[in-house]
Order: C-alpha cells, then sequence, then structure tokens
C-alpha cells in the first residue's frame, strides 16, 4: 500500500474532524464540519431552572441589634416606614432609582414644609398599606409614608381603614425623585392642616405586562427579610 | 455574534416587550400543577369532613376548615370523589350530560379534585365546558367608567355612552380614594341616561364602598377579595369568616355583590406556600361559595401579569373561569387588566372567554381610553369598540356590545353631563360649568376635558359623606331640575333592593328593569340547537357596523 501525500492529508482532516464533532464546548459538528443544529432535541436551556430554590437571597439581615422604633411625641413629626430589604437586599426601585435619593427627597420635600421626618424600617409586613397605617400610627402627627423597596408608596393617617389611605402612588415604575420630593410636601401640609390639592394621578396601561413579574421578584425579596418578632426599628436612611 | 437581521426584527415585536419568566414552583410560578399540589381526599365522619385533600381536620388551615364545613356538600362528597376526575372531565364536554347533572357532581368534590379535573381538560374543552356551564342563558359584558381626574361629569358622559353600547354593568374606581361619592353620583346618573336598568359599582376600600351601597349611590358591590391561603387573608385583615359577614351585609340591603379572586394574588404577595395557581384559585372559589356569594369576578384580575408570564397561564385562566361555572357561580371573567403589549396575544387571550360567552365576558371593558384607566388599563378599551363589534359580526357572537350612531352618543353624553351638574347645583355641591359640560360631550378622554377644582370637589364628596346623601336625594334632585325620566329610572333601581330578585345569580336587568338571571333564564345549552343563539333582532343589530359599503355610493 502506497502512502501519498494525499492520503496522509485526507487522514488528518478526518482526525481533525472526528476530535471537533467530539466538540470541547459541546458543539456539534456534522460529517461536513458544519455546526450541527438538532431541532428534535432541546438542548441546554438559555435560561437557567429555578426550581427547588425556596428563597432568592440565601441570607436574611438581622436587625435584632436594631432599637425597636418608638412612638413619637412631637406633633411636627412624620414617620417614613421602608421595606425589610430597603437599602440592603434592594438598592434601587422597580424603575431604577436609587433608594438613597428616594428617602433623600422624601425627607427633603417634609423639611420644606416645615415638618420633621423620621425613618423607621418595618419588619412586620410588606404590604404597603399597612406599612403606611404602622407609620402614621407612630408619627408624632398622625401622618406616616410607606414605602417599599420597589417603590410603592402610600400616605396616610392613623385613623383611616387599613385599605384606605390619603394618597396611593401604585405604579411604582412611573415614580420619579420629583413625586417623592412632592410625596414629602403634602404629608407636610396633611400636618398643618391644608386643604391639600393630591399629587395628580399618573397611569400608563402597559405597566403591568412589563413590570408585573420584576415586582413580583422584588416583593418576595422583601417579604423574605420580614422577622416579626422585631416588628418596627429606627432606621435613619441607612 | 454578528446578528440576524429578522432577530432584531422580532426583538422589536410588541410580544417581546412582555414579561416570560420560568416555572418556579417553590414561588408559586406555575399555572396548572405544582409537585407540591395536594392529591385530593375525602374523609366523613358523623356529618364532618374530617379529611380533606390529603390533611386531617387537626390540620387544617382557616380555609380548610371554611371549605369542609361550607362549601361542600357533605351528604354527597364520598359519592362524588368515587367519581375519577377523568370522567367528570368528560360529563362536562358531553352535550348528553346537563349543566344541571353536572353541577350536582361537582357540588361534593374537594378543591383538589377540581385542579385535577381542569388538568384533564384542553383549551376548546375548556370553552366547550364554559358554553354549558355558564350561568345565564345569554352572556353579557360589564365597562370599566373611570378618568385620571376622577371627573364625575366625565364618568357621567362616559357611564351613558357605555350604557348605550351594551354594557349591563359598569364600575368605575379613583385615583384618589376621597373622589368615590361623587363618582358613585356620576356613574348612577349616567348610566340611566344612557340605558334604564344598567347596574353600578364604586369600587373603593372595603367600609366605605358597603357605605356606598347601603346609601343607594351603588347599585352592586364586586371588590369583595379572597385568597388562597391563610397568610394572604391574614395579611389582608380578613379571614373567611369577615368576608362571609361582609357578604351578608349586602344581602341584608338587598343589594347584589360579587366577590373577587383571581390567580396569582398570592404569588405577588410572596405567600403561594409552593402550590399552582389553579389548585390556590380552587380555593378562593370554594371560599367564595361557602361565604354564601351569588358570584365571583375572576380570571387572574389584576395580577394578570403572573399566569401570563409562565407556560399554559392563559390555559389556567380559562380553568379557573370555568371553576367558577362549575360550583353554580356567576363569572365575571375578567378581561379587564392590560395583559400584553403585543395586540395579538391581548385578542387571542379574550377569544377564550368571549367565544363561549360568559355571564360577563370583561369585568371590566375600559370604555374610555386607557390612559383614562384607573384601573391600570384594561384589556380592551374604547378605542377597540369597532373592533369588537367586527368580531360579533364576522364570528356571530354576541360579546355584550352593539354598533351606536354618533349622534345618539353625543345626545346621551350631553343630557348626563346636565344631569349631573343639575343634581350637585340642587345638592349644593361643587359647580359644573357648562363650558365643562361641553367639553365633556364631545371628548374623547380627560385629555380633552377642562380642568376641575380638586380641593372643591373633595369638600363637596367630604359633605355627600357627612349629610347622609342617599339615593333619594338624587331622585329628588333629579326630579326637581326636570329630568323626571331620570328621576324615575334612578327610582327604579332603588326599588330593586326591596325586591331582591337581582341578588339571584348572574342577574341583570333589562330596559324595562325585568330581571334575567340564571334562575328565571337558566343557561339550556346541550348541543347544536339549543341554548342561546345569536338570531332575530339581536343579530340584525349586530349587523350594521358602521363603515358598511353602500353600492349606491359607487
Amino acid at each position: 500500500m502506497q502512502i501519498s501525500q494525499e492520503l496522509v492529508q485526507k487522514i488528518t482532516e478526518e482526525v481533525v474532524r472526528q476530535i471537533k464533532s467530539r466538540g470541547d464546548d459541546g458543539t456539534k459538528y456534522d460529517a461536513n464540519g458544519y455546526r450541527k443544529v438538532v431541532a428534535d432535541e432541546l438542548g441546554e436551556d438559555d435560561v437557567p431552572s429555578m426550581a427547588g430554590r425556596t428563597r432568592i437571597n440565601e441570607n436574611k439581615s438581622d436587625y435584632s441589634s436594631y432599637k425597636k422604633a418608638a412612638k413619637g411625641t412631637d406633633p411636627k413629626e412624620i414617620v417614613i416606614g421602608v421595606g425589610a430589604a430597603f437599602q440592603r437586599e434592594i438598592k434601587k426601585t422597580i424603575g431604577g432609582i436609587p433608594l438613597d435619593d428616594v428617602i433623600r427627597n422624601v425627607k427633603a420635600g417634609i423639611e420644606e414644609e416645615g415638618m420633621i421626618p423620621r425613618v423607621v424600617k418595618i419588619l412586620d409586613t410588606s404590604d404597603v398599606g399597612f406599612m403606611a397605617l404602622e407609620s402614621a400610627k407612630l408619627s408624632g402627627s398622625g401622618i406616616g409614608i410607606g414605602i417599599q423597596s420597589k417603590g410603592t408608596t402610600v400616605i396616610s393617617q392613623k385613623d383611616l381603614y387599613p385599605l384606605s389611605n390619603l394618597e396611593l402612588f401604585p405604579q411604582a415604575p412611573l415614580m420619579t425623585l420629583e413625586t417623592y420630593r412632592r410625596i414629602g410636601q403634602n404629608a407636610a401640609k396633611y400636618v398643618k392642616g391644608e386643604n391639600v390639592t393630591p399629587i395628580p394621578s399618573v397611569n400608563d396601561p402597559m405597566v403591568r405586562p412589563k413590570y408585573q413579574v420584576k415586582a413580583a421578584i422584588m416583593h418576595i425579596a422583601e417579604t423574605e427579610q420580614l422577622d416579626p418578632k422585631l416588628g418596627i426599628i429606627e432606621w435613619e436612611g441607612k | 455574534m454578528k446578528r440576524s437581521k429578522r432577530f432584531e426584527i422580532l426583538d422589536q415585536r410588541p410580544v417581546n416587550k412582555d414579561g416570560f419568566i420560568n416555572e418556579w414552583p417553590e414561588m408559586g410560578f406555575v399555572a396548572m400543577k405544582s409537585p407540591y399540589d395536594p392529591k385530593s381526599s375525602v374523609k366523613v365522619e358523623n356529618g364532618r369532613i374530617v379529611e380533606l385533600d390529603g390533611k386531617k381536620r387537626e390540620d387544617f388551615d382557616f380555609l380548610d376548615t371554611f371549605i369542609a364545613d361550607y362549601a361542600i356538600n357533605i351528604a354527597r362528597t364520598e359519592q362524588s370523589m368515587k367519581i375519577p376526575a377523568l370522567e367528570i372531565a368528560k360529563m362536562i364536554v358531553d352535550i348528553h350530560v346537563s349543566r344541571k347533572e353536572v353541577l350536582e357532581v361537582i357540588s361534593g368534590i374537594t378543591p383538589a379534585r377540581m385542579a385535577e379535573v381542569i388538568n384533564e381538560l384542553n383549551v376548546v374543552e375548556l370553552m366547550m365546558g364554559m358554553q354549558k356551564m355558564r350561568a345565564r342563558r345569554k352572556p353579557g359584558n360589564q365597562a370599566h367608567i373611570t378618568n385620571l381626574k376622577d371627573d364625575p361629569v366625565q364618568i357621567a358622559a362616559d357611564a351613558a355612552e357605555g350604557a348605550l353600547r351594551g354594557f349591563a354593568e359598569e364600575e368605575t374606581t379613583m385615583g384618589v380614594a376621597r373622589y368615590a361619592p361623587l363618582d358613585a353620583m356620576g356613574l348612577l346618573i349616567g348610566s340611566q341616561v344612557g340605558r334604564p336598568g344598567v347596574l353600578t359599582q364604586c369600587s373603593s376600600e372595603e367600609a366605605t364602598e358597603l357605605e356606598l351601597g347601603i346609601r343607594g349611590l351603588t347599585t352592586y358591590a364586586e371588590t369583595l377579595s379572597v385568597y388562597g391561603t391563610e397568610k394572604v387573608f391574614i395579611d389582608g385583615d380578613d379571614t373567611p369568616y369577615s368576608k362571609a359577614f361582609l357578604n351578608s351585609c349586602y344581602a341584608s340591603r338587598g343589594l347584589k355583590v360579587r366577590f373577587t379572586s383571581g390567580s396569582g394574588s398570592e404569588v405577588l404577595m410572596g405567600s403561594s406556600e409552593k402550590k399552582s395557581m389553579l389548585y390556590l384559585e380552587c380555593r378562593c372559589l370554594y371560599v367564595t361559595k361557602g361565604c354564601g356569594s351569588q358570584g365571583i369576578q375572576n380570571g387572574s384580575v389584576s395580577c394578570i401579569g403572573i399566569p401570563g408570564s409562565v407556560p399554559a397561564g392563559i390555559r389556567e385562566v380559562l380553568g379557573e373561569n370555568l371553576v367558577a361555572a362549575l360550583l353554580g357561580l356567576e363569572c365575571a371573567s375578567s378581561n379587564d387588566q392590560s395583559f400584553s403589549n403585543s395586540d395579538m396575544r391581548r385578542t387571542a387571550r379574550t377569544m377564550l372567554e368571549f367565544l363561549p360567552g360568559t355571564d360577563f365576558i370583561f369585568s371590566g371593558y375600559a370604555a374610555e381610553p386607557n390612559y383614562d384607566n384607573m384601573f391600570a388599563g384594561s384589556n380592551f378599551d374604547a378605542e377597540d369598540f369597532d373592533d369588537y363589534n367586527v368580531f360579533q359580526r364576522d364570528m356571530q357572537v354576541d360579546g355584550g356590545l352593539r354598533p351606536v350612531k354618533e349622534a345618539d352618543v353625543i345626545a346621551v353624553r350631553y343630557k348626563a353631563a346636565k344631569a349631573v351638574q343639575a343634581v350637585f347645583r340642587q345638592l349644593g355641591l361643587a359647580e359644573v360649568t357648562d363650558e365643562q359640560v361641553e367639553a365633556i360631550t364631545y371628548a374623547h378622554g380627560s385629555k380633552d376635558t377642562l380642568p376641575r377644582d380638586v380641593a372643591a370637589d373633595l369638600m363637596s364628596a367630604e359633605d355627600v359623606m357627612k349629610r347622609g346623601i342617599t339615593g333619594i336625594d338624587v331622585v329628588k334632585a333629579l326630579a326637581d331640575s326636570g329630568f323626571t325620566d331620570v328621576a324615575e329610572s334612578v327610582l327604579s333601581m332603588l326599588k330593586q333592593r326591596v325586591i331582591g330578585d337581582y341578588m339571584q345569580t348572574a342577574a341583570i336587568l333589562d330596559s324595562h328593569f325585568h330581571v334575567m338571571s340564571g334562575v328565571n333564564t337558566p343557561n339550556d345549552y346541550m348541543g347544536p340547537g339549543t341554548g342561546y343563539r345569536v338570531e332575530g333582532k339581536r343579530w340584525e343589530e349586530i349587523k350594521r357596523i358602521p363603515h358598511r359599503i353602500n353600492p349606491m355610493d359607487i
């Protein structure tokens, strides 16, 4: 059997092809060296399955060393109650606004109207209606603001029904820093007994399809940080 | 990777702006069946259910206890539970088995068995089931009537137009909750201008909603929410028992009321207990039945983005509508919330209820442009009216609406706005100017109307509550200002609460205030040639869409 240069080359090519088809990166090649796309095999999924996991964040923050929030006595005081994951596990609203800026603007709005803000973190509920009501009950003035980590906000008053409110901002993705500042201002105006014009509603009917799944994930991340034994703690925005 | 131009185009398609997620049972992101769903079972001892869906009575949570005690026909449960899920599923689609027979068998099965039955049915079979199991013979439709300014005069005009277009019920809600009494009045007056007999409600905080109902400023209620897990119930400061009491409060005053539930709420609130959306919704519907409610608004409702994000989620939504019908409840089948960026996807989703027909296909349809819809957008809005009328004509299906003439719409909008102006003047409430009436008459939405004095309106709203103004005061104010026919209609609506017939399952009223319900006009579908058919005058009405070609013009 004569071994020609041509035959050596052919054998070499065939070996290389076979090595390739074994695919170090998992890619399969057909006999002609083309990338193999097999329609009847599902192959690997681009998005990993979360099935089996029972938490979003494996770790739970420990707030046992924090001071329990006291009931205020200053009639000028407005309590802002933030969510359990606020500024910790979650640092930005669903619309991408940093929570540090959110809290700074709400406080500034309150101060501009001559009232005094106090920030607490609510660890016994993640329902924004109850967060606002609990804040109002702690507040020296009886007016409180509840802010979830995804940005949903409610202004409440201590004598209102739990699911009622003075003002509700349900579409968190539409919130701006200006809105947060005006929320602070309006809360202060309620304390002063002024005839307050509520901040005009905004509405984007396409918010739900775009954001509802993200809202659910963020709410789960907030809810899993609850520590009902601790109730409400002093937070002061950090 | 070098990008394919086709994929670049596809990536821009509206459907790809929607939210999708893999199934994740531990967090409740699973539509039809979770590995953690219980296996159905029942055990009765001394006339009491002592085991329900694999759980012993001592391990029941309050939903299990409530369902075992009040929602399952104990006398028939062991017999019904002997029938395999697949057999029950076959009965549901079998045209030779009557609705009544199916209701009897279903009355004895447990929530987990119900979920197993629904899992045996594909979407076409679910639609066949709905066509047969819907309570009322004739399908109906409900509107949302809201606007960004909470303007009660625009609400009256849109309510009048909506009523004229065929909606049997109209629901409002507010951006600013304190507007409720004024908006409820606007809706009540406007609806009766458009078509006597239309029912109205004002979705608000439960105590306020009850008070508005008791006063006769609304004629039904809908926002009694129930949930599928104990934790979510407790978070809402409620139990099945408290909901039953609230339901009785409405009943004691002769008001029609339905409950609200829907898949995805437990996921959104982070407490799904790893169960499927379908199983949790079955629990909600059993609680609703146990509370003695005549009906439910369900089909995920405001949480539609959650089932909409997972595989088979839209099949599940129709499935839960059918569960309501199988339990003999009136079903207002959602379609009431913006759900997809894709016109194709949102239409496809609605066909599942539109084609078989439900008691209320939408709960509701935005009878204003969606930017004014204060339920955060409905699946269909005022700009889709003509499309919807064409669907009815194309397929000879009764979707509850009808084509209208522009001049007729302008006339009822004007009359409704003038009636509200007169009533507010008679009762000493915030002023409505002629310029506001004019703008609202011809408006599409609140972008075309004049601003209201919000602070003055809110003071008036408070005044309505403080002075104890009732529906009768509205009747008097209408009569005293010359709107005698509207006054008579509003009074006739208030009389319904004394008669009480409209509290029966799936009741609506015709223009002569005659009740059509699942009791006096029950669904009698049993295959071809039976049940409700689009024919006669109604078919002629549906045919008359605008923009038909007149051959004489060519």
